[in-house]
């Protein structure tokens, strides 16, 4: 539980680290962290399945994705980027705000969080599962993988072209 | 509720429908001649002879519904009628139209209700009290058939109608037919449909509607200085006599209402008609010009002395036995309904004296001839009746209008014949001979025959009151027109209103909130982002609550 | 057999890869085109009884649950075989690069797989992965010209897809924490059994929510569309967008229809994006902008159905489903053609167009016309029974919402006539001529079918409840 509560406190933290940085590839790379994290979570709570695509699909190709369209922007100057910066708290000014009215709502709604990891026999071997249960799960898998490598070759290919 | 379109033929509605055919064929006769080079000819005599045809049908039919629907087109042809009276006609028309229309509206009201408190629309099954609200219903059948009577206050575009719509109209539509049909259904209304006694308060107002039509329009009536309008307020005070011996809800009323009402179809066309003869031979109406017409048209001064001497009541033609029977009636509800009565009398006497002397008699300055003879068999046939009507009163009497009461109405009284009450009698020759007097000492005062009336028009009370009335103050209509002007600008600005509330309004409140929601959509992601988890947890709390 | 929707396409993918690199964009483009001729023969066909034994009996224990409904999954493939021919011959007419042509088409098949697999899951995991993968396509798609405004784009449709993707991701791990599986029938299960499933369900539909771009969820959805290459518009608006959000609801609500506080949420968030997408595509001022918004509007119908919990309204949402697909294809296809022939999509810029660009501008009016929700056209029969659906059900005020917005409907669509097709051609259009025959067959044929569909359903409707 321990460990458990600790994961989900710094998943909190840095998902708003990355919507809130002021630089992209930051965030990319707090997007890449939350998703690594909320696989730790799901593997936690007994969810391997769920836990391998994530990591897989969100951590991996998104953040892949994300960081090839990053790359293709261009960077701001350095005056227009503090200006951002500093307009930044302004734009972020009722994120506390929310922050405590959904602790609120959350805690007056009292979810029954009466968390009981799953008995281990119920855990079977991940290999097992993936391949007899989950075929067809396995089939999208691959093609999310298939779409990603795509996205990549196109962009950075397009990237090339474009400097002909 | 089932309708069935159902007739009613009783002595009665036959004697007015077929009286209502005799008319139209004779007129129709006269309207050939007379309509002859109008452009419009055709057009008019379609109208007149579906107007025949819609008025057959609103006296025949047993059912409200049916008789609604007939009354309603009489409407219409006869807006058609006055439309094709020439250009200016059309403001008479559309008066006419507004004032016939609004009446027969509250007639609608009058009938639903009706049909709602009896539960049938079938007239010979009907017999509602006039409590309540079935009074209401009573005054608003009433208006209908008053209105269409031509009665105070629904008369005023008679007159108008008199100087702009073509003259067999005049002599066909308020002279005889409408006179014919609104009396015919007040009638049934106030004897068949509600059973009116003599002491109830229905009789009462019919009665004082009927002595205030009889005085005032006969004292319009005085004063006119044109032969057709001369006699179109008589049509109105005519109306005064039927109107107050019906509402004296008494057999001898009610009996010299109905003959009264055949007596002035008959000399009130023929008085028209010689009207038309005049309006076509010398060209004109306006009784300044006319004078001497007695020997150029021998035979039209002949049809109008005797129509004049019927509606005068002189013995013994036969507005003198029909008034009698009136005269009888309001003397046992009141004696000041018979004093307007018997005055009345007096100055539809003097002003026919005025008319007769001015258009017929004294100096001529036109060259007339007599008028083709299709135009005169129907006056000469009509005087006829008149004196036919008078003389063997028995046979309209006793023949068609008492068996309509029924013979237990009657108690065994007979009103045929010479009136029974002499008192009245000599009444009446001594009011006739007044006004013979008051005629001679009018024409002598202001020196021509049309002054005769000139010293009642400028005696001190009524000449102010003669001004206002002939600037039309009275005018329930012209009361009604400023009234709806009012009403329009009102209107108008509500209707301002809506459009501004549709065009202008409702647009900028939807642009403002598009505005909004376009300023909402800044593009920043974050932005977005936040909404995204705003609406989550919306969700949420709406699924938890 | 069922299986044949995911592997055509994935073998044609591999197929097209292994041309000469010079000479692969036609036969790409045609091969591409029969995928999708043979997945409308396979509805049609599985219509008639031809092949029925198989496909028939296979998609009924696929979508076993309701049988009155286990049609539903047809209207998705058949959906995506009209928006994607259509996707395809626009892209082939507007996309000047070949190798952008190619990779359209390989991109497109892609997502492809990922619908078909969306219209036969039996398990909310499953139904996950293959959101994920037509959404991975869909970002790669929407990038496909390299334009800063499309990067732009495809970047808000990225983060908001990962919050999407998080709030799925959870709601799943919680069934299998719960329950112990994904399949429709164990989470029907847990959801009924325990509040913590419960909450799992509503994280799921949130996530829905922002792929189906739902108000409050829709900010990706305008940049999206509008700095996509049109043809990529034609895709996304026609069906990525509903596929991967509307029809996952469509297919979730069929289970859990039932649950009231989720019809409340169904009927406040489809009321929502009604009337805030037709107000916001009121102040539009670029084609594709408008009807961006005007999607929203119209899921907004689809999901207001939903909210009532008939089966009435779930057969009204499919039908506006597939509707919307047609005119919003059609109007694409449209823009597309205007944009072609006069390199613009500002409306303040266009004008007259309906005399120059007869076809587009009859077309035009025909889908816009069916959207608003004028008789005879299909989309008033489908908004006929969407609000005889709440009407029924009880919800009047948002039936009266329905009908208001059909109002606001017609105005925008009113004002994009005007504005663009009809008035004063401007001194620069004067030389504009209609655009070639690739980008009027799929506008034709699509308004064609909302003008047939339209007339014929008065007849259908009774076979069709049955």
């Amino acid at each position: 539980m321990m460990l458990l509560s600790v994961l989900l406190i710094l998943l909190v933290l840095i998902s708003l680290w990355a919507v809130m940085t002021p630089l992209l590839l930051r965030a990319a790379i707090g997007l890449a962290a939350t998703s690594a994290l909320l696989t730790m979570i799901m593997y936690q709570l007994g969810a391997p399945l769920a836990a391998v695509f994530e990591l897989s699909v969100c951590a991996g190709l998104i953040s892949v994705v994300f960081v090839s369209v990053v790359s293709l922007t261009h960077r701001l100057p350095l005056k227009e980027f503090m200006k951002r910066r500093q307009s930044r708290i302004k734009r972020f000014i009722f994120l506390p705000l929310l922050l405590v009215a959904a602790l609120a709502i959350m805690l007056t709604i009292k979810l029954p969080f009466q968390l009981q990891l799953p008995a281990a026999d119920k855990i079977s071997d991940v290999r097992v599962m993936l391949w007899n249960i989950r075929r067809i799960d396995l089939f999208g898998q691959i093609m999310a993988l298939l779409a990603g490598v795509y996205g990549v070759l196109i962009l950075f290919r397009g990237r090339k072209t474009d400097g002909d | 509720m089932i309708l069935e379109f159902s007739f009613r033929f009783d002595q009665f509605s036959i004697f007015i429908a077929s009286s209502i055919a005799i008319f139209t064929l004779l007129i129709g006769l006269y309207a050939l001649i007379f309509m002859k080079g109008n452009r419009a000819s055709g057009q008019f005599l379609v109208y007149f002879f579906l107007n025949c045809f819609f008025a057959i049908g609103a006296v025949l039919a047993n059912n409200l519904i049916l008789l609604l629907f007939f009354w309603e087109s009489l409407l219409l042809t006869m807006f058609g009628m006055i439309m094709v009276g020439g250009r200016e006609s059309y403001k008479t028309a559309i008066k006419a139209f507004i004032i016939i229309g609004i009446t027969d509206l509250c007639m609608m009201v009058g009938i639903a209700l009706t049909g709602q408190l009896a539960g049938t629309f079938t007239m010979s099954a009907i017999s509602v009290s006039t409590a309540g609200l079935g009074g209401f219903a009573f005054i608003m059948l009433m208006i209908g058939a008053l209105a269409k009577a031509g009665a105070m206050p629904f008369h005023t575009w008679i007159p108008d109608a008199a100087s702009d719509a073509p003259l067999p109209f005049m002599a066909l539509i308020p002279g005889a037919l409408e006179k014919l049909i609104g009396i015919y259904f007040l009638t049934r209304v106030s004897l068949e449909l509600f059973k009116i006694e003599p002491a109830s308060w229905a009789s009462l107002l019919l009665m004082i509607v009927g002595a205030v039509t009889i005085i005032f329009a006969v004292l319009m009536a005085l004063i006119q200085k044109d032969f057709k309008k001369l006699l179109s307020y008589h049509a109105i005070s005519q109306v005064g006599y039927m109107v107050l011996g019906i509402g004296t809800a008494l057999p001898v009323g009610i009996i010299g209402g109905l003959f009264h009402m055949i007596n002035n179809a008959l000399y009130k066309s023929c008085l028209f008609l010689t009207g038309g003869a005049v309006e076509k031979e010398a060209g004109t109406t306006d009784l300044t010009k006319l004078g001497g017409l007695a020997w150029q048209m021998p035979v039209t001064f002949a049809c109008f002395v005797v129509a004049a001497l019927s509606i005068s009541g002189v013995p013994p033609f036969n507005g003198f036995f029909s008034k009698e029977l009136v005269y009888d009636g309001a003397l046992e509800r009141g004696w000041i309904f018979y004093a307007v009565a018997v005055a009345g009398s007096f100055f539809t006497a003097a002003s026919f004296l005025k008319l007769g002397h001015a258009a017929f008699l004294g100096r001529s300055d036109t060259k007339s001839k007599e008028a083709p003879w299709p135009m005169l068999l129907p006056m000469v046939v009509i005087a006829a009746a008149c004196i036919i009507f008078g003389v063997y009163n028995t046979l309209p009497i006793d023949r068609i209008i008492a068996p309509i009461l029924g013979s237990h109405a009657l108690e065994g009284h007979k009103f045929s014949g010479l009136p029974a009450n002499m008192f009245l009698v000599l009444m009446t020759l001594i009011v006739l001979a007044g006004a013979v007097l008051n005629h001679l000492y009018g024409v002598k005062k202001s020196g021509k025959a049309i002054g005769a009336a000139d010293h009642i028009h400028y005696a001190p009370v009524m000449h102010s009151l003669y001004d206002r009335a002939e600037k039309k103050i009275f005018d329930p209509y012209e009361i009604g027109m400023k009234l709806a002007n009012v009403a329009a600008r009102i209107l108008y600005g509500i209707d301002r209103f809506v459009d501004w509330f549709y065009e202008v309004f409702t647009v900028r409140i939807v642009l403002l909130f598009t505005s909004l929601i376009k300023w909402a959509h800044s593009g920043n992601i974050s932005t977005y982002v936040i909404w995204s988890l705003v609406g989550s947890i919306a969700v949420l709390v709406m699924a938890w609550r | 057999m069922t299986y044949l929707l995911l592997f055509i396409p994935f073998a044609i993918l591999i197929l097209i890869n292994l041309f000469p690199r010079e000479k692969r964009t036609e036969p790409a483009f045609w091969l591409g085109l029969a995928v999708l001729v043979f997945q409308a023969g396979a509805v049609v066909a599985s219509q008639f009884g031809y092949w029925g034994t198989i496909l028939t009996s296979q998609l009924e224990s696929v979508f076993g649950f309701n049988l009155q409904l286990y049609k539903m999954g047809h209207v998705l493939v058949m959906a995506s075989a009209l928006a994607g021919a259509t996707a395809l011959l626009v892209a082939r007419a507007t996309l000047k690069n070949k190798r952008d042509r190619f990779n359209f088409v390989g991109l497109l098949l892609v997502s492809l797989i990922g619908i078909n697999g969306i219209a036969m899951v039996t398990d909310i995991f499953t139904l996950y992965i293959f959101i994920e993968v037509t959404a991975l396509a869909t970002f790669i798609l929407i990038m496909l010209n390299r334009e800063q405004a499309a990067f732009e784009g495809a970047f808000k449709y990225l983060i908001m897809s990962v919050v999407a993707t998080v709030l799925m991701l959870a709601a799943v791990s919680l069934f299998i924490l719960i329950g112990g599986g994904t399949s429709f029938l164990d989470v029907k299960m847990a959801v009924i059994s325990d509040p913590l499933a419960y909450t799992a369900l509503l994280l799921f539909l949130c996530g829905l929510f922002i792929k189906g771009g739902m108000v409050p969820f829709h900010g990706w959805l305008p940049d999206a569309y509008s700095s996509a290459p049109t043809a990529v518009s034609v895709w996304l608006a026609g069906i990525v967008t509903k596929a991967s959000g509307i029809y996952a609801l469509i297919r979730l609500m069929v289970i859990f229809g039932g649950l009231e506080p989720l019809q409340n949420i169904m009927l406040t968030v489809g009321a929502a994006s009604i009337v805030i997408g037709a107000l916001a595509a009121l102040g539009q001022k670029e084609l594709k902008r408008l009807l961006a918004y005007s999607s929203i509007s119209q899921m907004g119908y689809i999901v207001i159905a939903l909210g009532s919990g008939t089966v009435l309204g779930i057969f009204a949402a499919l039908f506006h489903f597939f509707n919307h697909t047609l005119f919003k294809a059609t109007l694409f296809a449209n823009v597309a053609a205007v944009e072609e022939q006069t390199g613009t999509q500002e409306m303040e810029k266009l004008g007259g167009l309906a005399q120059k660009m007869p076809i587009t501008g009859l077309t035009s009016a025909i889908a816009s016309l069916s959207t608003a929700g004028l008789p005879p056209l299909s989309g008033f029969w489908s908004k006929l029974l969407i609000i005889i659906a709440l009407w029924i059900s009880g919800h009047y005020f948002f039936a009266a919402v329905a009908v208001l917005a059909s109002v606001v409907t017609l105005a925008y669509f009113l004002l994009l006539q005007r504005q663009a097709f009809f008035g004063l051609v401007p001194a620069a259009l004067k030389e504009v001529r209609e655009a070639g025959p690739i980008l009027l067959i799929p506008a034709v044929f699509l308004s064609l079918l909302i003008v047939v569909i339209g007339l014929v359903f008065p007849f259908m409707i009774q076979m069709v409840l049955r």
